[in-house]
């Protein structure tokens, strides 16, 4: 199989397993979904894939619509983590360590949390031990409540931040982990997006001009959450959810938007 | 940490400012002229830009002594190429319901170049119900208000309505952010102009709108520098200077430094810039203007300055 082939089949099995949870979550169909979706796979290892590249929106169903978790779906998440084992060290954050591993071990830690919240085994140790660190944003000073008092137009003009910590990229990086957008995890990754809607806001804005809509539903996930935490945003989440399940293609993308309409609750249109 | 920001503004402006006056014949009124202008947008426009952003440059007074004589030079050739508002007042007087003798008049009017015959038309035409009701966009209601302002036809019961011709712009809805396109960002960028006199009243902002902008220029500004729209993007840093907590990003100056021609032409987008100087002047008259003005403002804001309130 050339890598080719090997990254369509894995696409296109993430894709069947994101509609599965999203049927699911939608209340169109019942149990076991995550088995069946190994089960009718023609490559049960791409399937097993899958799961961790869907990771823990997996149980979106059930943290947000009261599905309950079937011991075959959590037999199914528990065979992934023993096929492809995560790293025993989690990898050191960014900058010191590569941003992607990094990435990969919260995702990974949010479905082995989740998993074990859910199936009750969490006295057991999890399958994928929890990294430390968060993304960096270095332009926190913009992050006080617009209008409000500074100390003048130096402390504007000095907020200096690298490509790399600017909350262009940090929004992103943020996106890249929005599995964890989900209320039944907490972490120094969720503390860093409560104490950044501002750079939260901007980077979906941003990505909506941009046109990249996966990206800008990924960081609305992060908004729809504080906005459920009672979190005050600089812009109303609410249109921006039904502007993207209108506009946003795909069906990663259209789980993002299902759990972020979730989470905003009986107000999303 | 101002300094940079405005070494590297004065930089840019300086430079835009020269540029401008070193090729302003290119921007001279064809002999054949008359004050019919079959295209207005041509040459006409244009130069009371180069007016406007002369004028700011003597408004403030921040910049050095080579462009504040480079700036009075180019009021006096605008000033002349309009006949010494004779050919303003003319077409005035032939098109009453036309709002832009007035706003041409109005960098002329800041600097203490007068033209009595045409404030007495002004006067009366600004004053009609039906020059007042002339259907427009809403932010060149604002131009018109400020105009009129800066002028002084705005006294004794003939006050513009500020607030209503505020709410009907797209920046008075505080509309979602996530949808202004590239002539929404030009109408936004003028709302604020109008508002606050080219930053000379930043109070003239409305808190909820300078907050609304504090919140999402460097969204707008960053997206339009990543497919570089630079006209628009000095447009939008001028607004940043607008704000009665100026937002002057060093990183953004830097960027408009580099992208500036060593004669100091600042072009309006990414395209190849043309050969030909004539062709060269006018696709990039705009930008430099533009330029001229965010650096004026730039330099003036980190310095402190916020002109006189109001």
């Amino acid at each position: 199989m050339s890598p080719d082939r090997s990254q369509t089949v894995y696409a296109a099995s993430a894709a069947d397993l994101a509609l599965r949870a999203l049927d699911v979550l939608r209340g169109v169909e019942g149990t076991a979904f995550v088995a069946e979706h190994v089960e009718c796979a023609d490559d049960p290892k791409a399937a097993l894939a899958a799961i961790r590249y869907v990771g823990a929106d997996i149980f979106a169903p059930h943290l947000l619509a009261d599905a309950a978790l079937s011991p075959e779906d959590a037999a199914a998440v528990a065979q992934s983590f023993a096929v492809f084992p995560p790293p025993v060290r989690t990898p050191e954050p960014p900058p010191a360590g590569a941003a992607e591993p990094w990435i990969a071990a919260w995702r990974d830690w949010a479905t082995a949390a989740l998993l074990a919240r859910l199936a009750g085994t969490e006295g057991d140790g999890l399958p994928a031990p929890q990294p430390v660190g968060a993304p960096v944003l270095t332009d926190h000073a913009d992050d006080a409540a617009p209008g409000a008092d500074s100390d003048g137009p130096e402390t504007r003009a000095s907020a200096v931040s690298t490509p790399d910590t600017g909350w262009q990229h940090w929004s992103v990086r943020m996106g890249q982990l929005s599995p964890l957008a989900l209320p039944a995890l907490d972490g120094p990754v969720h503390a860093a997006a409560r104490a950044a809607p501002l750079a939260l806001a901007r980077g979906a804005t941003r990505a909506m001009l941009r046109r990249d809509f996966p990206t800008a539903a990924r960081i609305t996930r992060w908004l729809a959450l504080l906005h459920a935490e009672g979190v005050r945003l600089p812009l109303d989440p609410l249109p921006l959810v039904e502007h993207l399940r209108l506009h946003g293609g795909g069906p990663r993308l259209a789980l993002d938007v299902a759990i972020a309409r979730r989470l905003l609750g009986p107000e999303a249109p | 940490m101002t300094a940079p920001v405005t070494r590297t503004a004065h930089q840019v402006s300086s430079r835009a400012l020269a540029w401008l006056h070193a090729h302003r014949e290119y921007g001279a009124l064809p002999a054949d002229t008359t004050i019919d202008l079959g295209d207005p947008d041509s040459v006409y426009k244009p130069l009371g830009e180069t007016a406007l952003a002369a004028s700011l440059v003597l408004r403030e007074s921040a910049a050095g002594s080579v462009e504040l004589r480079l700036a009075g030079d180019l009021m006096d050739f605008c000033w002349r190429q309009f006949g010494e508002g004779d050919m303003l007042y003319e077409r005035l007087l032939r098109y009453s319901m036309m709002t832009d003798p007035l706003e041409t008049y109005v960098p002329f009017a800041r600097c203490g170049f007068r033209h009595d015959p045409l404030e007495r038309l002004l006067a009366h035409t600004s004053a009609l119900r039906s020059v007042r009701a002339v259907e427009a966009v809403p932010n060149r209601g604002l131009a018109v208000a400020n105009a009129a302002r800066v002028v002084g036809l705005d006294q004794g019961g003939r006050g513009y309505d500020w607030p209503t011709l505020t709410r009907a712009t797209w920046l008075g809805a505080t509309p979602e952010p996530w949808l202004v396109d590239w002539m929404t960002g030009y109408c936004a960028t003028h709302t604020v102009f109008h508002l606050t006199d080219w930053g000379g009243d930043p109070t003239g902002l409305p808190d909820d709108i300078a907050a609304y902008v504090t919140t999402w220029l460097p969204v707008w500004i960053d997206i339009w520098a990543e497919i570089e729209q630079w006209d628009l993007v000095a447009e939008l840093m001028i607004v940043g200077c607008c704000l009665k907590e100026p937002y002057c990003a060093p990183a953004d100056w830097e960027r408009l430094a580099r992208i500036q021609h060593p004669d100091g032409l600042v072009p309006r987008d990414g395209d190849p810039v043309p050969d030909d100087p004539d062709q060269r002047f006018k696709d990039h008259q705009h930008t430099a203007v533009v330029a001229t003005i965010a650096g004026t403002l730039a330099v003036s804001r980190t310095l402190g300055g916020a002109a006189d309130p109001r």
